[in-house]
């Protein structure tokens, strides 16, 4: 057992109570020996007294240090001499081995005093620095493990005004503009420990605390509470937990900014593609129509009228195209701008397919559509022009899909859903891999630099936010045996 | 017969253009990619290649520096406004010339046409002589007038000269120009080029603040647009 040890089991009660206690040891133990030893006074051996009287001084200094051990030394001096060393209940000495021994026995106890004090401070000061740390640690663990974030910040103030006995705590953060900024309060209604001090309130200022990393001021935290001043130990620890405090702060803010510059970058890139995209996507169509009137335009070239109603068919052909790019890029930008709303009735779904099929039939002659309608469950809640501009919108990516490989078969199937009624546009195209199916629904996304179209992304984007907007679900499937099979979902109409 | 290769990833811009080259009596080739371009240009090689420069996996800026691998054949660029440095990168790869998407069928004729010329031109053996107002060139004598009394050109002036005339027609990015006349680590000193274009426009043209022979392209370069007299 380690000295240490031995003492830090005595040194259990706090301090000045502590000293106290000892010197209640060295009064009351020299006193209880007189009683107890005093009987048998001449059968015992000198030595046996004295080694009696240092157990009290090893104990008074123990429990009280110093004082109280050099005490006990003294009054064991004194009591030893009158009590115990012949003649007895007198300070004179008759034997010079004893006047030796006497002395002996005070620069001993003297000296054990000494030690223990010191070896007791020791421990002490330990103890303390060990708790410090443990504080430290525990709420440097706060910040590390919870991350950033309001939570954290509280879970900090909070440990903090617990640790250190405090009544209430609060966070103050320096803000752009406003100064500081109250951001979080323990203990005390907000608001109410503000930054600064009115010296006519009752009590002790509350502790301010600055959270500062080099030169840079973050803010404050202010700690009030009835309680005798912060000790040197407690306000490094204060000050070792408000810099931890500040650099998770800092840190928080570059993150931000990191972030904030992130999204500024990708909306950009996102605006710029979208620009080139949109440019090529109105240019194009734009380039056949001038073309083709140019052409017919030019007198010097014969014509038959077979000739003439192919170039005219196909200005109208683009013409088409170009509406409906214009069309979805107004929705897309009415979505966006969140000025557009559902206008929910019930809508028979097997009607309006037919309906939008025969027209994509129009639009689009070499593909073969191909129906297959559940009138029983066709009844649902829609906004039926959001609904029709869904479905043109997929069969005209499906049929787009067809014509680029060749497989021209498209079928459309409307039936039950769970609750409520899905619509299926099966194409047998070149399908989707993974890559281009997380990316689908972002038309601004998915572009490359190097081709920029918009092809059908943004048709199915807006497909997918018209029916997100009506309470449905859209996905997408492969086609067993190829191809990509484009489903959504809708509430079925209520019964009425 | 002419023969002419378009090559545009959208169908309809193909129809639309093979049916105008057509009815003006080429024989038109069309590809929809990069790599189908390249084989047709190999199996038939066209008189020219109309080519657009957005298109995916190979694009035309690819198609031109294959195709400047083994053939001169004259190649116009099809591009939509916001491709301007592609534009000019496919030009300094040795494309000839650019139309900017829209465009009517009569300005595709007239750079067409402007190209094949040149190809004619450049089969002829006698330099060109040119008259422009009261000025005449004759690249021969390597003698340039003014009012009868002759006009001192220096010698950068006359490499300029020499560089717009041999390329007639073709539309020449500063980079080209500044390398092909003043040599390599030159490209980008595009205020040095201006300067002697200015000068030399001084010289030849009639009214110099209304080029009628070296004609600028805004941000690309300039092109030569006079035609060679017949020789007296």
């Amino acid at each position: 057992m380690s000295v240490t040890r031995v003492v830090g089991l005595l040194r259990e009660p706090a301090r000045p109570r502590r000293r106290t206690a000892g010197y209640v040891i060295a009064i009351a133990g020299p006193a209880l020996l007189v009683l107890v030893l005093r009987p048998f006074r001449e059968n015992l051996q000198t030595l046996t007294i004295g080694f009696a009287f240092l157990i009290v001084v090893v104990a008074a200094a123990a429990v009280g240090r110093l004082g109280p051990g050099i005490l006990a030394s003294f009054l064991g001096f004194i009591v030893f001499n009158f009590f115990f060393l012949p003649p007895y209940d007198s300070f004179v000495i008759a034997r010079a081995e004893h006047v030796v021994a006497l002395f002996v026995f005070l620069g001993l106890s003297v000296l054990i005093s000494a030690l223990l004090a010191r070896a007791v401070e020791r421990a002490d000061a330990a103890e303390s620095r060990e708790a410090e740390l443990r504080t430290l640690q525990e709420l440097s663990r706060d910040l590390v493990i919870q991350g950033p974030g309001e939570e954290t910040y509280r879970a900090l103030l909070e440990h903090l005004v617990q640790s250190f006995a405090f009544e209430a705590g609060a966070l103050l953060l320096q803000t752009e503009g406003a100064g500081l900024v109250e951001k979080i309060s323990v203990g005390a209604p907000p608001g109410t420990l503000s930054a600064s001090w009115n010296p006519a309130d009752p009590g002790r200022p509350p502790e301010r605390l600055p959270l500062s990393v080099g030169n840079r001021n973050l803010g404050l935290i202010v700690l009030s509470g009835p309680r005798p001043p912060l000790s040197a130990s407690e306000s490094r620890v204060l000050r070792a937990v408000c810099d931890q405090l500040a650099l998770v702060l800092e840190r928080d803010r570059l993150l931000r900014t990191a972030t904030d510059a992130e999204i500024f970058r990708q909306t950009d890139s996102v605006r710029r593609n979208m620009l080139a995209a949109v440019s090529h996507d109105l240019r194009s169509p734009l380039a056949v129509i001038k073309a083709s009137v140019t052409d017919l335009m030019d007198p010097e070239v014969d014509r038959t009228d077979a000739e003439r109603g192919e170039v005219l068919h196909t200005i109208d052909a683009e013409t088409d195209r170009l509406d409906a790019l214009v069309a979805n890029l107004l929705d897309m930008s009415r979505m966006e701008a969140g000025v557009l709303e559902a206008r929910p009735e019930s809508v028979d779904l097997g009607e309006l397919a037919t309906s939008e099929i025969d027209s994509a039939c129009a639009r689009w002659p070499a593909i073969r559509l191909d129906a297959e309608i559940d009138v029983e469950h066709s009844m649902v809640e829609a906004d039926p022009v959001f609904l029709a501009r869904v479905l043109s919108n997929l069969l005209d990516n499906a049929a787009k899909a067809a014509i680029r490989t060749g497989r021209l078969g498209v079928e459309v199937r409307v039936g039950r859903h769970g609750d409520g009624v899905a619509v299926r546009v099966i194409d047998h195209g070149d399908g989707l891999d993974p890559v281009a199916r997380e990316q689908l629904f972002y038309p601004f996304y998915r572009l490359e630099e190097r081709t920029s179209k918009l092809g059908s992304g943004l048709g199915l984007a807006i497909a997918r936010g018209f029916v997100d907007m009506m309470g449905g679900e859209l996905w997408v499937e492969d086609t067993p045996g190829g191809g990509a099979t484009f489903a959504f979902s809708l509430p079925a109409a209520e019964v009425r | 017969m002419t023969r002419i290769l378009v090559v545009d990833d959208e169908a309809q811009i193909r129809t639309a253009l093979a049916r105008a080259l057509d009815a003006r009596g080429y024989e038109v080739d069309a590809a929809a990619d990069g790599q189908d371009a390249l084989d047709q240009a190999a199996v038939h090689p066209p008189d020219l290649v109309v080519l657009d420069l957005n298109m995916p996996v190979m694009g035309g800026l690819e198609v031109t520096r294959r195709l400047r691998t083994w053939t001169t054949v004259p190649i116009l660029v099809l591009s939509v406004r916001d491709e301007e440095p592609d534009k000019i990168a496919a030009l300094d790869l040795g494309a000839d010339d650019y139309l900017t998407k829209p465009f009517g069928v009569g300005e595709l004729l007239a750079r067409v046409r402007a190209l094949l010329r040149r190809i004619d031109a450049s089969t002829e053996k006698a330099p060109p002589v040119f008259r422009l107002g009261t000025v005449e060139i004759d690249m021969e004598a390597h003698r340039v007038s003014k009012d009868g009394a002759d006009v001192h050109l220096t010698k950068t002036e006359w490499a300029l000269l020499d560089s717009f005339v041999g390329a007639s027609g073709k539309l020449l990015t500063h980079r080209w120009l500044l390398e092909h006349v003043w040599g390599d680590g030159y490209g980008d000193d595009v205020e040095v080029l201006r300067v002697f274009v200015s000068q030399l426009r001084r010289k030849i043209e009639p009214d110099p603040q209304r080029p009628q022979a070296i004609v600028t392209e805004p941000g690309v370069g300039y092109r030569w647009s006079l035609r060679p007299r017949e020789r007296t």
